[in-house]
């Protein structure tokens, strides 16, 4: 059974190094934008603080976020090659399929956080935060790519092509971008960012940032969420691709 | 009353006569597959309620898929009043064929016959309408799994992760078989070595050319070294030379007792390769029998012509 996951899993990331856009979508893009937020916010904002400071928790988010259509793009292109049906013809099963591609992108998500928060650093964001308080943000965000993974597995279900699933996948990526992220929220969007995952985890990331214990209750209340999200976006993804996803 | 019992007796004079058409019935014994069984056993129940006295003489005996398919016996493949249909659409139309142990089967037919929604069938793409299907003794409807494991499928469109190298690709699928390290890599080379893509199989699949690619899915295919094979159109696309080479690779297969399902357009190579051919032609089998069979059959000088002269008919009898 490992032999098989270890073995897509290799594919995965093999296909994240060799294929340019996967690469620049999931390693570079989130680089290049921590850069200019930093370059951008850094010298502005009052106090002890610059804006980049409180954006950068955000950040963190921002680059998960983008899984959805790198998840989707994957699992769409394959079906268009037949590749999907390949693999339904061995004795892989859909659960060990479909963890190898969560364990893949798990794997990434740590790789994107860890590239995001040096660069950060790089940039002047200085977060009040000890060892554990940095390992439960990687966690938060370890989850929110697991929701991304199943709003991919949703977007390819419905999406009939790779360009398809680019532009549905922005009907999960932009609000979580705009009322999840580093924007103000008015009383109306704080509404709408109650049903988003990526809320909990910038809320939580920036309480963290701030100094708070990571054990403290409401990260835990948030941890909870967030995990419950997850679950249920990744069983909910799981079940409609292979009900309606036609390998 | 009399006028009920009447009306209930032709009733199930109706229902066995319906049974004895899809099932087997011995006396008073109905044996056939579980799932036409299953559908019919409410009837055969209510039946039994309302006229106890005839219809109690009914028994129902589950055939299950060891009782079709006998383990000692010389076919590897059996299809049993196989069905699929797509909405209004019968793809596939009651099919029963059986295919030797051993044997180089070809599948023959017109674009859109049926010939890939068959094997779609036999290899768990597709699950039947109707009908069953029982591969290497296993039933497709139930025992997928253990079906994966002893077949190697060779898809129609080539089917590569092109940013993989052609070795990786055959050690992927190889390691998705589970398959030993030594054993895989010394199968590769041997592989590689055979179809001429030695020393492309270091260079990603991207640069390959279209036979290249053709060469390296068929590859994939027997990596498992399956008991059998499917392959279907494995040789479109290919210039006359690799054609040519790909039929040797085809034939040592069936050297080493592989059976193999052969779809092919290309008439001139069912007739050189395959021990017996079936062609389909609107989801129907309409000719099944070896090459000489068949062209002694229609008096025809080769396949093709046999080919020709069924498939051509029917389409100028509107079938």
């Amino acid at each position: 059974m490992m032999q098989r996951v270890l073995a897509l899993v290799k594919m995965e990331l093999l296909k994240l190094i060799r294929e340019p856009a996967n690469l620049f979508l999931n390693l570079l893009f989130p680089a290049i934008l921590t850069l200019v937020f930093g370059l951008a916010f850094g010298g502005l904002g009052g106090g002890d603080s610059s804006l980049f400071d409180t954006m950068a928790p955000g950040l963190f988010a921002y680059a998960c976020i983008f899984l959805i259509m790198t998840v989707s793009m994957s699992f769409t292109d394959d079906r268009e090659n037949g590749l999907l049906k390949r693999i339904n013809v061995t004795p892989t099963t859909s659960t060990q399929f479909i963890g190898s591609h969560i364990i893949t992108n798990l794997f990434i998500a740590v790789l994107q956080l860890i590239i995001v928060f040096l660069l950060s650093l790089l940039m002047g964001f200085r977060p009040n935060v000890d060892v554990l308080g940095v390992i439960m943000a990687f966690i938060f965000m370890l989850f929110l790519s697991l929701c991304s993974v199943g709003l991919g597995l949703i977007t390819a279900t419905i999406a009939k092509s790779a360009g398809a699933a680019t532009g549905i996948s922005f009907v999960f990526i932009l609000p979580q971008m705009f009322f999840g992220t580093f924007l103000p929220l008015t009383e109306t969007t704080r509404v709408i960012a109650a049903f988003l995952p990526s809320y909990y985890v910038t809320e939580a990331i920036t309480t963290i940032f701030n100094g708070v214990s990571p054990f403290a209750v409401e990260i835990l209340m948030q941890l909870g969420i967030i995990a419950l999200m997850s679950i249920v976006i990744v069983i909910l993804g799981v079940f409609l691709f292979k009900k309606y996803g036609k390998v | 009353m009399v006028m009920k019992d009447m009306d209930d007796k032709e009733k199930m004079q109706e229902l066995i006569d319906k049974l004895k058409e899809v099932i087997k019935t011995k006396d008073n014994e109905i044996v056939g597959h579980l799932d036409k069984i299953d559908a019919l056993e409410k009837e055969i129940m209510k039946l039994q309620k309302i006229i106890p006295g005839e219809a109690s003489k009914i028994k129902i005996k589950r055939e299950k898929p060891e009782d079709i398919f006998d383990p000692d016996s010389a076919s590897a493949i059996i299809i049993k009043d196989l069905v699929k249909k797509f909405d209004d659409i019968t793809a596939v139309n009651g099919i029963n064929l059986e295919i030797k142990k051993g044997e180089l089967f070809g599948l023959l037919g017109p674009n859109g016959a049926g010939k890939t929604t068959t094997i779609n069938m036999l290899v768990g793409l597709l699950n039947p309408t109707g009908g069953t299907a029982i591969v290497g003794g296993y039933d497709v409807k139930r025992d997928l799994s253990k079906i994966k494991e002893m077949i190697g499928v060779c898809p129609q469109k080539a089917a590569v992760y092109k940013f993989l190298k052609g070795r990786e690709n055959v050690e992927l699928f190889g390691n998705l078989f589970e398959m030993d390290k030594n054993v895989l890599k010394e199968r590769a080379d041997r592989f590689f070595e055979a179809s001429g893509l030695k020393e492309a199989s270091n260079r990603k699949a991207k640069g390959y050319s279209g036979g290249m690619i053709r060469q390296l899915n068929l590859i994939i295919a027997l990596i498992n070294d399956p008991e059998i094979v499917f392959l279907d159109e494995p040789t479109v696309g290919m210039d006359p030379r690799a054609r040519r080479k790909t039929w040797t690779f085809i034939g040592d297969l069936k050297q080493q007792d592989k059976t193999i399902v052969l779809t092919t357009h290309y008439i001139e190579e069912a007739e050189a390769l395959c021990d017996r051919v079936g062609i389909i032609d609107y989801g129907e089998l309409i000719a099944l029998g070896s090459p000489k069979e068949l062209m002694q059959k229609h008096d025809a000088k080769n396949l093709e012509e046999v080919f020709m002269k069924i498939t051509g008919r029917r389409i100028l009898e509107g079938v």
